[in-house]
């Protein structure tokens, strides 16, 4: 399938399932992106997708954002070069930068049990294993709040949108981000201060592509099965 | 008269914020569309139009709390016009 305005498509699997790694990408083209996808998979004919890219810098926020919650205003946002953008989905304001992860899970619910909340815990895993795993990484989720923190950093973000319970949206993690645009909004609502992984190494040079390597493998355990059909 | 009921969400989801009407009260609305958002933790989750029809009554507004089961809207089912059409077509003629 030959998708309009990305000329890197890497297809990492394509059965019932696919992963597409378009690398750089803006905001913008990566929601039209995945409302394209959720239409498909909406109408039955779609694949369900794993979307991995990376974001220029740019502050996104959902509906019930509270203006308190930016630090700075929109036009000093822009004159930083952080793009501003609204977001159709939960949680609060966050910021998208290079050196992060972003998965943007599009799935059917309507086969994996209708429990938004579920959901949220399930992408919360596939993190936490990630970084468990081969980074030995401390990686946990606090009871009541959503997403992943090691010691007392958050590292990764998540917020999704759900249309007749096909999701959107999904989960960024900081690997090498450059976190001083973190001080600019109370990300998340301020669920407490950001790190990036790489800040917990002595090697700054995290390579954020064994990092995704590790990310994509977790995300498949969890969510499809090796001929790429959705665990049940 | 069609109620639009909050679905359940999940296991331990017992409650959901209103946050997006997408058509006020009064609107023509299709069967299928998105027709009110609502939030849970980190979530949203778009609650499409039962029927196609008129959004006569909206229930729960924005920033409310409702319970899965809630009533959230009531919809006036658009009516079928096809024998009114022959009956017309009948008059034309007579």
């Amino acid at each position: 399938m030959k998708l309009p305005g990305l000329s890197e498509n890497r297809i990492l699997s394509y059965a019932a399932s696919r992963i597409l790694d378009v690398g750089p990408l803006d905001y913008e083209e990566a929601l039209a992106l995945q409302k394209k996808i959720v239409a498909e998979v909406i109408s039955g004919w779609g694949t369900e997708t794993l979307i991995i890219c990376e974001h220029p810098p740019v502050v996104t926020y959902g509906r019930r954002t509270l203006q308190e919650n930016f630090l700075v205003s929109f036009d000093e946002l822009r004159a930083l070069g952080i793009g501003v953008y609204p977001a159709d989905r939960g949680g609060d304001v966050t910021y998208h930068g290079p050196g992060q992860i972003v998965f943007y899970p599009i799935l059917d619910l309507r086969r994996r049990g209708r429990d938004l909340h579920f959901y949220l815990r399930q992408l919360e895993l596939c993190v936490i294993n990630a970084l468990r795993g081969r980074f030995g990484l401390n990686a946990y989720r606090k009871e009541g709040l959503t997403g992943v923190w090691v010691g007392p950093y958050k590292v990764a973000s998540i917020g999704i949108g759900v249309k007749n319970w096909v999701t959107y949206h999904g989960l960024a993690l900081n690997v090498a981000t450059d976190m001083a645009p973190f001080e600019t909004i109370r990300a998340c609502g301020g669920d407490g201060r950001m790190a990036a992984i790489a800040s917990f190494f002595r090697d700054e040079d995290l390579p954020v592509q064994e990092v995704k390597e590790c990310l994509v493998e977790s995300f498949r355990e969890i969510f499809f099965q090796t001929d790429g059909r959705p665990t049940p | 008269m069609i109620h639009v009921y909050l679905p359940d969400l999940g296991e331990n989801i017992t409650k959901a914020t209103i946050s997006y009407w997408y058509f006020e009260r009064g609107a023509a609305v299709t069967e299928g569309s998105d027709l009110v958002e609502v939030a849970t933790d980190k979530a949203t989750f778009n609650v499409p139009a039962p029927c196609s029809g008129t959004l006569v009554e909206i229930t729960a507004h924005e920033g409310d709390v409702a319970r899965p089961g809630d009533v959230l809207a009531t919809i006036e089912e658009d009516t079928v016009t096809d024998g009114d059409d022959d009956d017309r077509e009948i008059n034309a003629t007579g």
